[in-house]
Parts: C-alpha cells; structure tokens; sequence
C-alpha cells in the first residue's frame, strides 16, 4: 500500500511511472515558522488592525508570521530534476495551501541551468528564500522594501548561469513570464477606486485582484562565502480588471548587498518602482531601502534595523505615495542546529502625513509592533 | 623558503598518499572508487563540491558527494578544514541553495562503512571517512589532519 503511494507521488511529480531511478531521488524538506505578534498602538477607531493589510492587531495574533512549506525535489536523470514547494500560511488573504513553486530545471552543462513553471521571482536578496526564516536574521525582511513588490512568484522561465570568478560566482539570471497577485488596498485612499456610494469604512481592507503580463527581467549577483552584491530591474504590464486597471506600465528596480564577516552581519537594500496610469491609485511612485547591522555573540545574533520608504518621482503621479521610518531591535538565537527563536520591537512612524505601510495614521505618530517567531527547517 | 615548504607538504602527502593503501590513518580520509582517475584533490576543491557550487569533479566528470551524520566527529572535523563556517552557519547556507531549488545538500550516511560501502559501488562518489576505517575497497585522494 505504501510501496504503492511512493510510486504515484512519483509518477505524478515525474511522469515516469516506474522508473525506479526517479523513484530513489526523491528529497523532501520542509521548513515552518510560528510566530505570533502584537501591538499597542490605537490606529484605527476603537482599535483593531494596525498593519495595513489588518494581520498584525492589538491583540496577539498568529496569523501575520506563521506558514508551514513543503518541498518535493526529484531527480528525473542526470540532466533533469524537479520541485515542487507547497506553502501554508496564516494570513487572511492567502491561508489555503497551495502550490507556491513548480518548476523542471534542466542542467544544460555545470554553469547553465534553464527553468521553466512557476520560479520565485528574485527582485531583492532575499527573496528567493523569503518563506523560509531560517535563512535570514529578521522575523519578516524590512516591509519598507519587501513590501513594494508584492509579487513573488511568475509563470514562465529563467535561465540561471553561474560562473566561478576566483573565490566568488557570478549569477546572471534574466526571467520572462506572467503572474497573479492580490494587493491589501486601504479603500478611504484609493478613493478614486471607489466612489464614494460604495466607500468601505476607515479600517476596512480590500483586497484588488491584479495580473502582471509580458513581465520581463533580469537578477545579477556576485557573492562569495563572505559577500553578496546583487542588481535586478523589471518591467511588466499590470491589470485589475475589477478596477478599470488595463496593462499599466511598471518598472521596478533595485540593488542591494550583504556581508557576514567573522561577527559582523549586514544587510542593505534600496529598490525605486514607477507605475504609469491607473494603477498608481493602487501602486504609487515608491522608492525605500533599510540597513541591518548585527554582530553574534555565540548563538546571540542580536541585530538592528533602519528603514525607510519615500516617495519616487512625481511627475505623472495619482495616487498618494506612502512615507514611513522604522527602527527595528532584533534579536535571534539559535535552538541547536536547524532552528532559531527571534524576538523583535518595532517602531514605525508614518511621515508626511501619510499613514505609511500601517491602516491609518497613529495617535502621536507612532506605532509599536512586538514579534516572537520560532523557525526550523527540516 | 615558501616554495620548498610547499614541496615538502607536497612530498609529505606523498608518502600519505603512498602508504594508506597499507596503513590505516589518523585524520579525516577523503575517498573515492578505484576507478576515479585524480590523482589527489585539494580543499579548495572539496569546498567547491561540499558547498554545492559545482557538481563536477576538477577533470569534469559528474560527482556525488556523501556526508555523514550531523553532530558525527568526523564530519565536524571534515567541515572544520575545509571551510570556516560551523554547523549553523552551514544548515542556514544549505536552507538558502536547497528551498531555492539551486542544489541538494551532500547525500547523509549512517556511518563510515556505509559511506565506504556506496564510494566502492558508485564511480562518481566522493566522501570521508575516519582514517581508521580506511580499507583495500576504496581510493584515497586527500588525508585532512
């Protein structure tokens, strides 16, 4: 009976049925996070949710850091491997299950590999392996810059060639494909989207359901055990046809880099997007970075963050861009190999009158979010 | 004064080389099948395979690298000379190449005679073993202190 469940979970991922090879290559990983939060900060009449998309509130809450990932990797022959990553999580706008990767590669020789199905999208350093928070020092990577993309995967391919130059390897990745997403919309802003018969109250979210067409782009990255610096730009055409939105131009760029050094561990990334036509009601002119330096101390990595996200070129500009500054205190510490427990106190200030990445602008200009998460991969 | 220290190192690995087939060793012992054709390997190079940067030998034939167990002596030993990172260091490393689909960690094994068990039946193996348990059934390319 087992025999027999190995053997179609086989024939399903590889279309191979019987081949025994197949069979014997399969890897399974997984990785989990579990992390709740919490804050203080009255945003929102008579309180409630705080972060924009209302997952993070002022009760504690499960649902903003929590997911569960599942990877399937196969070897077909030697040239041919495939995987398959499922991806759980708590949040309201996405908590089914589902297919987040699928993907053949095929190994042309050692340095060239070819892609095709759905791939992460890799706009900043991290995010190839944004669900897996073993793999960073943050509980979530600094929303003043993650955030600005909200797409994280594409259908389509890509082409991955490393070469070795020395001691470092040099990526040069470019990617062509499509994808979906949905973008949390705080409706009293974009009131443009809605007129005022069927304005949702303050506090509400909504959620545009938006497609990203003919997305074309490249990752560029030279790393060394000690280093990595990395390059990417994009651009595609975005559509919410719920919205009046149709192929809206978008470019998105952005470059950043990392050291661990003996002690030392930094982060810094700085990304720009510009959004033409009716999507800058639901996308506006953004630009932000953030800066992480930490030092470990044994199993302490105890780390500091500052962000920020301002507002890019004006010119054509209808929607209302979002400013905000942020310090974040970390603190990670390693439970044995394979796991980690985060701890993190966050303060956000909205500027200029914005409401920043919050739902609405704070008594005293100023929000506390606090974080604990415990990670493991397996 | 550097070129003959790297001549003797050089001789010194030699006479290693010479004698493990007879003589069981202290230290980590890479091996590989009889047939492999190298000579010897370098850690810089096991560095290349261990941390999944290639998937080939130096001569371009196809490898296989096999570990042993996490918490295993030997293979905290094997890490330690060949690449700075400690254990963590090395899970959160693996997590970034293996959840992004750009390589697999090292096959684990259960101990040093399965390890020498799979090296002697597979021709694109590669792995490490206590040099004690060194035997006639596999070819050793590197004795690491």
């Amino acid at each position: 009976m087992k025999k027999w469940l190995v053997r179609a979970l086989a024939t399903g991922i590889c279309l191979s049925a019987g081949d025994v090879y197949a069979v014997q290559g399969i890897t399974l990983n997984g990785f989990l996070t579990a992390g709740a939060t919490y804050s203080g900060t009255q945003v929102t009449p008579g309180g409630g949710k705080v972060s924009q998309d209302g997952d993070i509130t002022n009760n504690v809450g499960f649902s903003n850091d929590s997911r569960l990932g599942i990877q399937i990797s196969a070897k077909v022959n030697p040239k041919v491997d495939v995987t398959g990553q499922l991806l759980a999580r708590g949040r309201a706008a996405n908590y089914n299950m589902k297919a987040d990767w699928a993907f053949v590669t095929y190994h042309v020789n050692d340095p060239l590999a070819i892609r095709a199905g759905k791939v992460k999208l890799t706009t900043f350093l991290i995010s190839d392996y944004i669900e897996v928070g073993y793999a960073y020092p943050w509980i979530r990577p600094p929303q003043e810059v993650y955030s600005a993309n909200p797409i994280s995967t594409i259908n389509g391919v890509d082409m991955m060639l490393r070469l070795n130059l020395g001691d470092a390897t040099f990526l040069f990745q470019p990617y062509y494909g499509t994808s979906q997403g949905s973008q949390a919309l705080v409706p009293q802003e974009a009131f443009v989207l809605f007129p005022s018969a069927s304005r949702p109250p303050a506090g509400s979210v909504v959620y545009a359901d938006f497609s990203a067409d003919r997305m074309v782009g490249v990752n560029m990255s030279l790393g060394t055990d000690v280093f990595t610096v990395r390059a990417g730009y994009l651009q595609t055409l975005v559509s919410a046809p719920a919205f009046q939105v149709k192929e809206d131009n978008v470019k998105f760029s952005s470059v950043g880099g990392t050291l661990d050094w003996h002690n030392v561990v930094l982060y810094g990334e700085y990304f720009q997007r510009e959004i033409g036509g009716f999507a800058n009601f639901a996308f506006p002119n953004q630009k932000g970075f953030y800066t992480t330096v930490g030092y470990r101390i044994g199993k302490f990595l105890p780390n500091v963050t500052y962000a920020k996200l301002d507002k890019n070129v004006q010119a054509g500009e209808v929607g209302k861009s979002l400013q905000q500054a942020s310090t974040t205190l970390g603190l990670r510490y390693e439970l044995g190999t394979g796991a980690a427990l985060k701890l993190e106190a966050q303060q956000i200030k909205p500027e200029k009158g914005t409401r920043g990445l919050l739902i609405g602008v704070p008594d005293n200009n100023k929000a506390m979010v606090y974080g604990v998460a415990i990670d493991v991969v397996f | 004064m550097r070129m003959s220290l790297i001549k003797w190192s050089s001789l010194v690995s030699l006479i290693l080389f010479l004698s493990v087939s007879s003589v069981a060793q202290a230290g980590v012992a890479v091996i590989a099948h009889p047939n492999n054709p190298l000579a010897g390997i370098t850690q810089e190079q096991l560095a290349r395979i261990y941390l999944g940067k290639t998937s080939e030998f130096p001569n371009g034939a196809p490898v296989t690298a096999l570990d042993l167990r996490e918490g295993s002596v030997t293979r905290t030993k094997f890490y330690k000379s060949i690449t700075d990172k400690n254990e963590a260091d090395l899970k959160a490393y693996w997590s970034r190449l293996l959840f992004t689909g750009k390589a697999q960690p090292p096959k684990e094994m259960n101990d040093d005679e399965a390890v020498k068990d799979w090296v002697s039946k597979n021709p694109d193996a590669l792995g490490y073993v206590d040099g004690k348990s060194l035997d006639k059934s596999v070819k050793v390319l590197l004795i690491l202190p």
